[in-house]
């Protein structure tokens, strides 16, 4: 006891309070995820056991079969390669033409650069929920009812990954491009040899975000799909629901397996995307 | 340079339209003219895909508004009758009400709730960044598993409201009751986005220096006052920008209510969207719903506005 009573009270005290902020963060947390948690227990669950008094967190008899079954009452593994088609495609989408557009609008100056901005962002304003009528009529000219096309199409590029992608550009020194010019280097090449090593973060965080978005869509293959063979996995999962009979455990259990996906694509990302946040510096 | 005059004619070839400056020595330009060139194409395809997918159908929605419509016969002028029918339908009213409710009480919320969740996960406490990471959990998972999971722990015999039975708290009806139901779905949005604007925020606390809270403590501010003077303007802009995001995020909320409540009981929790693609798809008057979606858009308008200041505000500096 080198510093004394009152210092190692104090050395106490502040000890405590890092415990009690940790109980009272990890109840905070708990809070957050105790719906991912009943959604995985539950997805083990008998049947009958759904609407007890007390819930089981932990099945006292587990039900793995929940799975298969579940998968097997409908065409799910057509669904599940339809939703995947759909979301690869528009991430690819945006990676693409969101580095494209955000390469343009960041480092170059031509004119009207400043509307052509203006201009994308303004399209937050016309979310699908609210063009859903006209860009049906759309896609119907087009004969793309029914098809990935018609799915993927609307939601290829959003402008929120352009402006994600001109904001992270913009912090990458124009001295690095004019260089690469000096020496020679194709425009191209620039983009791909020093413009988009340097922006991997926001390329995760976009990427990340389109995926979810597409998988997360509903409402729009709700709109354009009536065939059973293009359904998403989303559409069959509602379906699911609806179809008299099918217990509830089971549709948790697909909805674990919706959820798999997405927690997967976030792992493998994890780092980047904690720096793309600017993230770095927590503790 | 001679790899760069000869391997880009694409756009020597755009040139050829623009009326400005004609391009010297043939179809080489002039370097900076091609710089620029190239930046325009980089932009080209989003440009264009908005044209077909945004500007074209919004200007089509405004157009149809006007009409009378159903895919079978050729749209039919009605003038001003759709909107008029509108301000009189009480459904609509409804709708148009729930959706600025639900706006307003998730906004709010959200912004509240992410920022104090930032600020918990800002302090030093040990294994916050696990924390927060647990927390983003929920924004990743799929707005639909979240609509079953909470439809059914706000079950009358859900888990919901087992777990406030030993407070005295009497078995509510979350989704039933036209009191409660868009609460509970505000609840349910909250859970899902504020983790994501959780991180928003903390990016921006991190951001600040830790010279200005020492040099404020050294003033002898305590926590509450370094949080209202330091803390609380250098993060306004970023409020602000939270605050606009998640109102242009509820304004198009659809799953949400479609699934938890189904936009019932009765009509309190039918928003917008819901009734765009009701009126549209269930019952084919593409005519009338074009007239909501332009009401929807004017809606969101005022956010995007709001949304193009800030940026260009902060543009300038």
């Amino acid at each position: 006891m080198r510093y004394g009573q009152k210092g190692s009270l104090r050395r106490l005290w502040a000890q405590s309070r890092r415990w009690l902020g940790f109980i009272a963060l990890l109840a905070l947390t708990f809070a957050f995820i105790f719906p991912i948690l009943w959604m995985t227990s539950t997805s083990f669950q008998a049947g009958e056991k759904m609407f007890q008094l007390t819930t089981e967190w932990i099945p006292s008899v587990w039900h793995p079969e929940n799975y298969p079954n579940a998968w097997s009452r409908a065409n799910f593994s057509q669904y599940f390669v339809n939703s995947a088609i759909v979301s690869i495609a528009v991430m690819a989408g945006n990676i693409v033409f969101c580095t494209l557009a955000g390469y343009g609008l960041a480092k170059f100056r031509f004119p009207g650069d400043r509307f052509v901005l203006l201009a994308i962002l303004s399209t937050l304003m016309l979310p699908l929920e609210v063009t859903l009528v006209p860009t049906f009529l759309v896609i119907h000219q087009f004969g793309w009812i029914n098809t990935y096309q018609g799915i993927i199409g609307p939601l290829l590029i959003d402008a929120f990954g352009v402006f994600l992608m001109r904001q992270s550009i913009l912090a990458i020194p124009t001295d690095y491009i004019e260089a690469a010019r000096i020496d020679g280097a194709g425009e191209l090449r620039i983009l791909w040899q020093i413009i988009v090593p340097q922006c991997l973060p926001a390329l995760a965080v976009l990427a990340i975000f389109s995926f979810r978005d597409s998988w997360d869509q509903f409402l729009w293959p709700l709109t354009v799909v009536s065939l059973d063979q293009y359904r998403t996995y989303n559409l069959g999962l509602v379906q699911f629901g609806e179809d008299y009979g099918n217990p509830p455990t089971e549709q948790m259990a697909i909805a674990v397996l919706a959820t798999i996906p997405v927690f997967v694509l976030f792992w493998i990302l994890q780092r980047s995307v904690n720096k793309g946040f600017g993230l770095s510096g927590l503790k | 340079m001679a790899s760069i005059l000869t391997t880009n004619q694409a756009p020597g070839r755009d040139a050829a339209r623009r009326p400005a400056r004609p391009a010297r020595r043939g179809w080489r330009l002039h370097y900076s003219r091609r710089i620029q060139l190239w930046g325009a194409s980089f932009v080209l395809p989003t440009l264009l895909f908005f044209a077909v997918f945004k500007y074209g159908p919004m200007i089509w929605a405004v157009e149809l508004s006007f009409t009378s419509y159903d895919m079978v016969s050729p749209p039919r002028s009605l003038g001003l009758e759709n909107f008029e029918n509108l301000a009189t339908d009480p459904i609509f009213r409804e709708s148009l009400f729930n959706t600025i409710v639900y706006i307003a009480g998730s906004t709010v919320l959200i912004t509240l709730v992410g920022l104090g969740l930032a600020l918990a996960i800002n302090t030093a406490v040990p294994g916050a960044r696990y924390c927060m990471s647990a927390m983003f959990l929920t924004n990743l998972m799929p707005i639909l598993a979240v609509c079953l999971v909470w439809r059914f722990l706000l079950h009358p015999y859900g888990l919901m409201n087992q777990l406030l039975e030993p407070f005295g708290i009497d078995r509510v009806d979350w989704l039933t009751d036209s009191r409660t139901a868009m609460p509970a779905i505000i609840f349910v949005t909250v859970w899902r986005f504020a983790p994501y604007f959780m991180v928003v925020f903390l990016a921006g606390l991190l951001a600040i220096p830790d010279d200005y809270y020492e040099a404020a403590q050294l003033d002898g501010a305590n926590a509450a006052r370094r949080f209202w003077h330091v803390t609380l303007p250098l993060l306004a802009p970023m409020i602000f920008f939270v605050i606009v995001v998640s109102a242009l995020l509820s304004a198009r909320i659809f799953l949400m209510p479609y699934i938890i409540t189904g936009g019932g009981p009765g009509n309190a929790t039918r928003v917008l969207s819901m009734l765009i693609y009701e009126t549209g798809f269930s019952y084919m008057k593409m005519g009338r719903a074009a007239a909501i979606s332009v009401v929807l858009f004017t809606i969101m308008m005022v956010f995007t506005f709001l949304q193009m200041r800030i940026f260009m505000s902060r543009e300038q500096v």
